[in-house]
């Protein structure tokens, strides 16, 4: 008798293991019809959003017009304003080097590490007034990281166009990470 | 009855899953079980398992394996709520859709859980002894 139960528990199994099979089946099919299907690689929140933002920054739907850069007056006004957050886009061993005092580092070639580093920072200033620079010149890392933010819902970004080098060649203050 | 009921639960939670896949898929890594390249099979699979087991209880079809379906799905969810509990971890089971996050969340789907796994083991044991 206990066999026998065994043999029908045994049944039961194999018929529920073929149940389990079409359902996945039937996920499978359902989620290719899917507007935004769920992809078969899973990615957790964290390498989706850095995923993403590397995208952003790459490409920006939003970009910097004229009237959105600044120079060199207004910059140093701006660095002066405590409400301002300045953003220093160019890599971090640049920035390390010598950076505009009071800057932080949200560089375009590592923007999703550096924009989850400063996550808080970033996350209560959507309100605030954000100049963005990098090198100068050809540079064009400010104006996609500009972009990105502007993209991300930050409602105020200029870009200093004159960069690092406007501001060196005019003999102000500079900063080095300590 | 309970049968009945049971079923209309599970319908009810694969249905709530369907919607959002992403949401549930995330819920299932959450409690850091299972590793992240079975998360979607489970996130897609999951739910329409649910539902069928679900309708075949409402049914009456093949009500044995239906039932013992729900019960080994509701045991599973049990057991990986108790070991996030056990482990610190705070997680949305996702067992019938999104929601808040708390620890006293968690304790009152535990509670929930074991209900139904109570009712499952009724139904399942009373299918055996009146087959279909």
């Amino acid at each position: 008798m206990a066999f026998a139960a065994a043999r029908e528990f045994g049944h039961q199994l194999a018929s529920l293991c073929l149940l389990a099979a079409l359902s996945l089946a039937c996920g499978l099919v359902l989620n290719r019809f899917r507007s935004a299907p769920l992809p078969l690689l899973y990615r957790t929140p964290e390498q989706r959003l850095e995923r993403q933002l590397s995208e952003l920054v790459k490409n920006p739907p939003f970009r910097i017009t004229l009237e959105e850069t600044i120079g060199l007056g207004d910059f140093q006004r701006a660095v002066a304003d405590r409400r301002t957050l300045v953003l220093d886009a160019r890599p971090s061993p640049f920035y390390e080097e010598g950076h505009v005092p009071g800057a932080l580092n949200l560089s375009r070639e590592n923007f999703a590490r550096d924009f989850r580093r400063l996550q808080t920072v970033l996350r209560h200033a959507k309100e605030r007034p954000i100049v963005v620079y990098c090198s100068g010149g050809s540079c064009h890392d400010s104006k996609l990281v500009a972009g990105a933010l502007l993209s991300l819902g930050f409602t105020s970004v200029k870009v200093f166009t004159g960069g690092w080098e406007e501001w060196k060649n005019a003999g102000l203050t500079v900063s080095r990470h300590p | 009855m309970a049968r009945i009921s049971l079923g209309a639960i599970f319908i009810y939670a694969g249905a709530t899953k369907f919607g959002d896949p992403l949401a549930f898929a995330d819920s299932i890594a959450s409690f850091k079980i299972v590793p992240n390249a079975l998360v979607s099979l489970l996130a897609l699979g999951i739910p329409p398992f649910e539902t069928i087991c679900g309708s075949l209880l409402v049914i009456g079809l093949w009500r044995q394996v239906a039932a013992l379906g729900a019960l080994v799905a509701i045991v599973t969810f049990t057991v990986a709520l108790l070991s996030a509990l056990a482990r610190g971890l705070v997680v949305d089971c996702g067992c019938f859709g999104s929601g808040l996050v708390s620890v006293t969340r968690m304790r009152l789907d535990l509670v929930r859980d074991l209900a139904i796994v109570m009712i499952a083991a009724l139904v399942y044991a009373d299918s055996g002894t009146t087959r279909a």
